[in-house]
């Protein structure tokens, strides 16, 4: 409980940090309403042309927003800051201090997380009203399973970042991995929804974590049901335990060929 | 008339200089210069599979294009961005140059100080983008000559409306004190509505990207006279081009009368 409680204390910091710095957000929002605009106007065109399986447009603008809430609202740099901390060597100054430093990353970050997923969340929810309107057969009894949800491709998608991040241990350049692995998201999931690719794709995707991250929240969101959220729940919840297991082992592998010179 | 051709031959000239100096440096890490630019390309690629998927679920045409002309505006768009930032990288950082005070550097230069002050660095991934749309272009158009003619046209006007939209936005810093803001997004954001059909858009929107977003300028147009060929928009698209790319160079100049020097002492290498 006292382990705990220190990182719950990084967890508060790190998000009194974010509203004190509060405008820095201003970019991101902006560019989350552009997305979806684009993005609206695109699927209206796409509808237009012709009937989509699986989705009605109200319920496909929806979809879009709660991906890139998950996705784009809960960026947190992780990748970035591992990469940084690797490659500059400013890690050795973190191993000595009494805290697991990829447990002190996920929860420095999860205050980052905590703000964005309520500031982007009340923009989704405006744009998902002006935009599409009230999603069809939405209940708010279904909600909090949904959250769950969320909440899991968030962890997924978090600390493969952080396993990304901590390649460069052992890689020179790690950029390419980091670059497939966002597409990957974005593909089987984040821009597409899993139902509109062809059979032989949607039965890998399935099996694979990067559906799993936006892709299952948002059709909890949008079309919540129990077959869904008894399917897609225990593979986030195994996907979610791999990924950790993957960032800590990662980790150890990487720390012991740290060589410290001073400095 | 003659002292401005030797002019424009002088800044060409500085240009492929720092090119030259910048792929020497940037061929000295091969191994991360091919890694960045093949996972920027395969990066650009998983676009082409939404776009797929997309018309693969209704077939026909999506605000007015068919697969092929997505394709097209991809391959010039990705091509010009790469370009402009292969040329002229450190369009990013010009905030950060002058909020630093950096830019006294370049000012002390005997050379034409937004030329150097944009050609100073290249990006690696540039590469990437630049090399995909040549790619995308020969397994989407094949030897379609008109098609490759206004593709290499848009790649030069593309490229520097792109870069003009970025000094632009920087520029603001000399009048507001801190641009970082709207020069980090200014031109991702013009990006956004040059990768989709013009037609999904209506109205205001349209107007906009015919102006104050110019990304019709960049993508659209040269689509128009790829597919159909006409003088008259041709001159209207390097009239509108050359006149932004002036505002965007005298404007610079303009912020950059309002300059204050902090003395800072640096030295590049």
């Amino acid at each position: 409980m006292a382990k705990l409680r220190k990182y719950l204390v990084v967890t508060r910091i790190s998000l009194q940090n974010v509203i004190a710095y509060r405008s820095s957000a201003l970019g991101g929002l902006l560019f989350y309403s552009l997305f979806i605009f684009v993005f609206f106007n695109l699927w209206r065109a796409i509808y237009k042309g012709g009937e989509v399986t699986g989705y009605s447009l109200t319920q496909m603008i929806w979809y879009l927003c709660i991906t890139e809430l998950v996705v784009f609202g809960c960026r947190s740099g992780v990748y970035n800051q591992m990469n940084d901390d690797v490659k500059s060597g400013s890690i050795a100054y973190q191993l000595n201090r009494p805290y697991h430093y990829v447990m002190f990353q996920f929860f420095n970050a999860l205050g980052n997380m905590v703000f964005n997923l309520v500031i982007y969340g009340i923009l989704a929810i405006i744009l998902g009203l002006i935009m599409a309107g009230p999603i069809p057969g939405f209940s708010f009894a279904s909600l909090p399973f949904a959250l769950i949800s969320v909440f899991l491709g968030i962890i997924i998608n978090f600390f493969f970042m952080i396993t990304l991040g901590l390649t460069a241990f052992r890689l020179e350049e790690n950029f390419a991995f980091y670059l497939i692995y966002q597409k990957l998201v974005f593909m089987l999931g984040m821009f597409i929804p899993v139902e509109f690719l062809p059979k032989w794709l949607q039965s890998i995707a399935l099996y694979l974590p990067f559906s799993y991250v936006a892709w299952a929240p948002a059709r909890l969101v949008v079309a919540f049901s129990w077959d869904l959220f008894w399917q897609v729940i225990p593979v986030q919840l195994v996907w979610a335990l791999v990924s950790i297991l993957m960032s800590l082992g990662m980790y150890s592998y990487g720390v012991k060929g740290i060589q410290a010179h001073g400095g | 008339m003659h002292k401005h051709v030797v002019r424009a031959m002088n800044v060409f000239r500085l240009i492929g200089l720092y090119f030259k100096v910048n792929l020497a440096s940037a061929l000295e890490y091969r191994a991360s210069f091919l890694l960045q630019a093949f996972g920027m390309a395969l990066n650009n690629c998983s676009f082409v599979f939404f776009w797929y998927i997309a018309f693969s679920q209704i077939g026909g045409r999506i605000g007015g294009y068919d697969f092929n002309d997505v394709m097209f505006i991809w391959a010039l768009c990705s091509s010009a961005f790469g370009a402009s930032h292969i040329l002229f990288a450190n369009m990013n950082s010009i905030t950060r140059i002058i909020v630093s005070g950096e830019l006294d550097t370049f000012l002390l230069q005997p050379k034409d100080v937004l030329v150097s002050l944009l050609c100073s660095k290249t990006s690696l991934t540039a590469w990437g983008d630049f090399l995909y749309g040549f790619i995308l272009m020969a397994l989407t158009h094949g030897g379609d000559a008109q098609a490759w003619s206004m593709f290499l046209l848009g790649i030069a006007i593309g490229g520097l409306l792109m870069t003009a939209i970025s000094v632009t936005a920087h520029t603001m810093t000399f009048y507001l004190g801190d641009a970082s803001l709207i020069g980090s997004m200014a031109l991702e954001f013009v990006i956004n509505f040059c990768i989709y059909p013009e037609g999904i858009y209506r109205g205001v929107v349209r107007v906009l990207m015919l102006s104050v977003i110019p990304a019709s300028f960049i993508v659209h147009i040269p689509l128009k006279l790829a597919r159909h060929f006409s003088p008259g928009l041709l001159l209207l698209l390097l009239t509108v081009s050359a006149a932004y790319c002036c505002f965007a160079y005298v404007f610079f100049y303009r912020g950059l009368k309002r300059y204050e020097s902090g003395n800072l002492i640096i030295a590049r290498m």
